[in-house]
């Protein structure tokens, strides 16, 4: 059995690690930060650069995961920073900036080396067929922490997230918490970057939390549909890639299209449900 | 929802093709080795490339199909010079094939035998991506790839000894066609000795020291970094100064970048490819040295008469 003999770590990845990132697409959706994924795994990526030029140019081991953290954690800053009330400003202006800041300040960083680009690559162009067991288990060891903490600490990070106001009039220090959201949320983006390239994240990310958005009010439901829609989809696109011999389609924009397809079916079903509902 | 059920239980019931042949199942990194397994190999073998010929060699995007066909193949071919050596090592770990192990007998290395050019004397990243082993691109010798030809009938053979009188049949008529074509190609290009040209990347080294052209000068400051503005005006000048009239590319790479060289130098941008099936009707290595060959006399050729 081909599926199993050579899939088998694939198909784990599908099953066991997109289930953090949907949880954090339902915050991510609620505060409308659509983007700061996309921001945050360019600024890990800048780093990555970073450390890669002065290992280049200044010899030595450049500390490549290091450097990465180091910039996740100033990202985090940046973004925890930014949650302001602007009248004319909304912050989604400002992720935008940052990502594409970024994503320019590692090109001219590369610019100096010759090496970065297949670091780059790898960091930001994952295929999940090339997962193996070690990357799949320590990212699950990772996620399982990142839970755990997430776990305990819930009703705080929902209330920043879904009760805005409230929080603001208890005298909660957004900041701090949001730096503790965003450190979080940038770990699990990296090391997913990684595994299943920009593209995917940002479906596993965003479409499974909107389909939950658009057939339910409560939380944990809109969690249960979110993490069924990961899974089928995920699934779905892996086989198909796979299974499909004669096309030979890339399972990472096979996967974001059915993410397209299952949106659209979403959509009619919430549209069904506002319409025969009393 | 039920629908996209049914869409995936009709998927998994699609039947995996299986390959019931008993000829070798060969993998090619990129299509010039998979061209010359097919001349040595002829009926008897399947050969798959991994990398399209208009696809940069030096990055590679893993397809299912690709891990699928290292899993069944007796043999994998790659250049031996670390040409894949961004993408390859990943796709074999996949793979789970004890055939095409590093060290396996079905893992054949194109360089062995061949005298690689441009071997770093001091390895270091900051000289750009240089390959630590030598130049791999040196099958734009005509006479490696005669090298190349024999060892893999050497592979065929030990791997296939029932097919062994055929493989040396073919090798012997690769070689004869070899011969006849290596002297047209030299007669088309000697009167040019000597010219100098400009390359994108260093890719032309071994066909340049083999028609006694100079291909010293190239529109990457540094192998695999993007070219420059301060390095493009330096190689203007340089163009000028030494009259370089001929500026080669290949498909996966910037043609605009040497267009606005020609603007400004008058140079004429000649396209050439590494790549059986790069180029227009050129679906063996062959027809690839006959295109390549003639589109570089005639752009040489044109200079000249001006």
């Amino acid at each position: 059995m081909t599926l199993f003999d050579l899939w088998l770590w694939p198909l784990l990845a599908v099953v066991m690690l997109p289930g953090l990132l949907v949880y954090f697409g339902l915050h991510v959706v609620e505060r409308g930060i659509i983007f700061v994924d996309l921001a945050l795994a360019q600024i890990a990526a800048l780093g990555v650069c970073v450390a890669i030029v002065i290992g280049a140019h200044f010899g030595g081991h450049s500390h490549t995961y290091l450097m990465s953290l180091l910039f996740t954690m100033l990202g985090a800053a940046l973004f925890s920073l930014t949650r302001f009330r602007h009248p004319r400003v909304p912050q989604e202006a400002i992720i935008g900036i940052i990502y594409v800041v970024s994503a320019a300040a590692a090109t001219v960083v590369l610019s100096q080396t010759a090496e970065g680009d297949e670091a780059l690559k790898s960091l930001l162009l994952g295929n999940i067929l090339l997962v193996g067991k070690e990357e799949v288990l320590r990212t699950f060891a990772l996620y399982v922490g990142i839970a755990i903490i997430h776990l305990l600490l819930r009703k705080r990070f929902l209330m920043n997230s879904f009760q805005e106001d409230k929080a603001r009039r208890m005298g909660v220090s957004l900041r701090l918490w949001d730096f503790v959201f965003y450190v979080t949320f940038g770990l699990v983006v990296t090391s997913f970057v990684q595994i299943m390239g920009v593209y995917l994240v940002f479906s596993y990310l965003i479409v499974p939390a909107v389909c939950g958005a658009l057939l339910s009010e409560k939380i944990v439901t809109r969690l249960i549909i979110g993490w069924t829609v990961a899974l089928v989809t995920g699934v779905a696109g892996l086989l198909m890639s796979i299974e499909i011999e004669t096309l030979d389609l890339p399972t990472g924009p096979t996967t974001v299209c059915l993410f397209g397809v299952t949106l659209l079916i979403c959509s009619g079903l919430a549209w069904r449900r506002r319409r025969y509902s009393p | 929802m039920f629908q996209k059920l049914l869409t995936l239980a009709a998927l998994l019931l699609i039947p995996t093709a299986v390959h019931a042949g008993s000829g070798l199942k060969i993998v090619a990194t990129t299509n010039d080795y998979a061209a010359l397994a097919r001349a040595i190999g002829g009926d008897r073998v399947t050969v798959k490339s991994l990398a399209k010929a208009t696809e940069d060699p030096h990055f590679v995007d893993a397809r299912p199909s690709y891990i699928v066909a290292l899993n069944r193949a007796d043999i994998l071919i790659e250049s031996g010079a670390a040409l894949e050596i961004g993408w390859l090592a990943p796709l074999v770990k996949g793979a789970r094939n004890k055939n095409v192990l590093p060290g396996a007998s079905g893992r054949v290395r194109g360089s062995v035998g061949i005298q690689l050019l441009d071997i770093p004397v001091e390895l270091d990243r900051s000289q750009g991506d240089i390959h630590a082993l030598g130049n791999p691109h040196f099958l734009m010798d005509p006479l490696n790839s005669g090298i190349v030809a024999r060892h893999l009938a050497e592979v065929f053979c030990r791997l296939d000894a029932d097919g062994c009188p055929s493989y040396q049949n073919n090798l012997s008529r690769f070689s004869q066609m070899l011969n006849t074509r290596m002297k047209i190609w030299m007669e088309t290009l000697a009167p040019y000795g000597g010219t100098p040209i400009v390359t994108y990347h260093n890719t032309w080294r071994y066909f340049a020291r083999r028609f006694q052209l100079q291909a010293e000068t190239f529109l990457e400051p540094k192998p695999g970094i993007p070219p420059s503005p301060p390095h493009l005006a330096r190689i203007i000048e340089k163009m000028k100064a030494a009259g370089m009239k001929v500026i080669l590319v290949e498909p996966f790479q910037s043609r605009k970048t040497a267009e606005v060289l020609a603007g400004h130098t008058g140079a004429t941008v000649v396209d050439v490819c590494q790549f059986p099936g790069g180029l227009p009707e050129t679906p063996d290595y062959f027809s690839l040295m006959d295109a390549n060959v003639n589109s570089i006399a005639q752009a040489l050729g044109g200079v000249r008469s001006n």
